[in-house]
């Protein structure tokens, strides 16, 4: 679904954002790009949605060559891609019902769609009874769910979250955390920038971490994995090189502990929603 | 991808009343820019109209020898009517003369002894340009029966130059007027689209094309300047209102002279009016292409 090859950005004030970077994400998977504040994440999203042209390697999105797309052919590259931001970036005088139904009518879909469409995600995101709300009247973590239901109504191929739970509190951003594991059991590929260590560690999805600009780690069901914690560089270890088994007891196990010393309450949700995956896996796995 | 007129419309008109204050402030902008834009045009249009006026006021005077014969008096006249650069001419009597001198010259003229048979007839031409009027002196100067032929060269020389000076400022004021209006109008333009730029890089986000994103604007413009240009037609047009006024009841003056017809006015207007249209769609078109290029 997407190929970086060999890539290397570097903006014009001389700054290497890039340095031959190489991944490649399958479709349907769920990856977290990690790294520190001036790692490249950013740039990496940026070079996804086209907001930027690498200096050289190829990019390839949905079986296409997007470093040499057209110009004019970039707003249909984006409508295979959604995309979500640490500031929402919703527009504040429209109300929810607007602010995701705009996404369609900009892009030209008839009335009816729009009429279809916008209430079925409001209802996947669990906004259905504030549609009418404005922005300023939700709290954050719904303002945040509105910007998911807004990348998600034309159904993507590709969803781009960069750093989504930023300003969002520990509880509020696994709310969004598991937005955003629905919307990819859809089907859609989902990229997510963020250094939340709490919930990478939690999720226990691919973990692809920048340093400086290039990829010094790329781990399937990997953690956040932060220098000088034993724990989680522990955890890490279990959960790549155990068998299945002890997968599942990685997921299920720690992490909710984890959790619960962060987000407090919830735990006992999140453990359940842990546990519940790691069922999933095993039964897909069986 | 087909853009429907509906969601233009509906956008155009939910953005300018959303966005009301800078929507005023555009309007008002180029309605006081450009009604000045056209109350230089308009002067222009009025000096042009008063030169036209002067040069057909002016005369060329072949005074023929009160002694002149008959048959001179006709030759003369013969000439003058088939010269291709003399417009028309008129005879005047004896007595046609002597009670214009009189009038002219006052009692003194009755009183000095001269009696209308003494003062000379005269052929009275207007040229088809005033600059003519050298060449019919020239011709006449020597004829059998011409006493002197007279024009009021050194006055239509001042005043072609007046005009022509006035003309020419009235131009520079109305372009300078016009390249600072457009500035204008293009910034509030720019401060609008500006305040709107996260709208824009949102649907830039969800796959918009440009196009999409920019009829929207356009339409704006053109509501803002037909909007503005509208009211700078109305003031121009009230300017010419009052100049006419002021024109019809001071016979003589350049005021007078600059009375304009409605057509005049009207091709004013309508310059104005298209210049709104221009600017306010162009500039939108110009405005939002900085926040399109990402």
């Amino acid at each position: 679904m997407i190929r970086f090859q060999n890539v290397t950005k570097t903006y014009k004030n001389g700054t290497v954002a890039l340095r031959d970077v190489s991944i490649e994400i399958d479709k349907g998977e769920f990856v977290f790009l990690v790294g520190a504040s001036g790692s490249g994440k950013t740039s990496l999203i940026r070079l996804l949605l086209r907001e930027e042209l690498p200096d050289s390697g190829s990019i390839w999105e949905a079986g296409r060559d997007i470093v040499h797309l057209p110009k004019w052919r970039v707003p249909y590259l984006r409508r295979n891609i959604g995309c979500v931001f640490q500031d929402f970036r919703l527009l504040p005088n429209k109300s929810v019902f607007e602010n995701v139904a705009f996404a369609l009518e900009v892009i030209g879909r008839p009335k009816h769609v729009v009429a279809n469409q916008v209430p079925q995600v409001l209802e996947l995101v669990g906004l259905a009874k504030k549609r009418d709300n404005l922005p300023s009247e939700l709290s954050g973590g719904e303002q945040q769910r509105v910007a998911v239901a807004r990348a998600f109504v034309n159904r993507p191929l590709i969803l781009l979250a960069d750093e989504p739970t930023g300003n969002l509190d520990p509880t509020t951003s696994q709310g969004i955390m598991q937005l955003l594991d629905r919307i990819n059991r859809t089907g859609t590929t989902v990229v997510v920038a963020t250094h939340d260590e709490v919930l990478v560690n939690w999720m226990r999805r691919r973990v692809v971490e920048l340093d400086h600009g290039t990829v010094v780690r790329d781990q399937q069901r990997g953690v956040y994995g932060i220098e000088g914690s034993a724990a989680a560089t522990a955890t890490a270890a279990a959960a790549v090189a155990g068998p299945p088994s002890g997968r599942v007891a990685a997921v299920a196990g720690p992490p909710s502990g984890r959790v619960a010393a962060v987000g407090g309450p919830p735990s006992g949700r999140v453990a359940a929603v842990g546990g519940g995956r790691a069922r999933g896996r095993a039964q897909e796995r069986a | 991808m087909p853009i429907s007129a509906e969601y233009v419309a509906k956008e155009t008109a939910s953005n300018l009343w959303r966005n009301r204050l800078m929507t005023v402030a555009a309007v008002l902008t180029v309605a006081v820019s450009l009604s000045l834009v056209g109350a230089a045009l308009l002067l222009k249009q009025g000096a042009a109209r008063a030169e036209a006026e002067w040069q057909r006021g002016t005369e060329v005077m072949v005074w023929m020898k009160p002694t002149a014969s008959k048959n001179e008096v006709a030759a003369v006249g013969r000439q003058l009517h088939a010269l291709p650069y003399v417009d028309r001419c008129v005879f005047r009597t004896h007595q046609y003369d002597y009670h214009e001198a009189q009038r002219l010259v006052g009692a003194v003229y009755a009183e000095s002894g001269v009696t209308p048979k003494q003062t000379p007839t005269s052929w009275r031409c207007t040229p088809v340009h005033p600059q003519d009027a050298t060449a019919v002196i020239h011709t006449f100067g020597g004829e059998a029966g011409v006493l002197r032929v007279t024009a009021p060269l050194a006055q239509i020389r001042t005043e072609q130059h007046v005009i022509n000076i006035l003309q020419w400022v009235f131009l520079l004021v109305a372009l300078v007027l016009l390249v600072s209006a457009a500035v204008l109008i293009l910034n509030t333009i720019r401060m609008a689209i500006f305040s709107r730029r996260r709208e824009v890089s949102v649907m830039k986000l969800v796959g918009a094309t440009n196009w999409f994103i920019r009829l929207p604007f356009m339409s704006e413009g053109l509501v803002q300047g037909l909007l503005g240009s509208g009211v700078a037609a109305a003031i121009v047009y009230g300017l010419h209102v009052v100049l006419d006024r002021i024109g019809s009841s001071t016979t003589g003056s350049v005021l007078a002279q600059m009375r304009m017809t409605g057509w005049e006015v009207f091709a004013t207007d309508a310059v104005v009016v298209v210049i709104g249209i221009l600017i306010g769609t162009g500039g939108s078109a110009l405005a939002i292409s900085r926040f399109l290029d990402v």
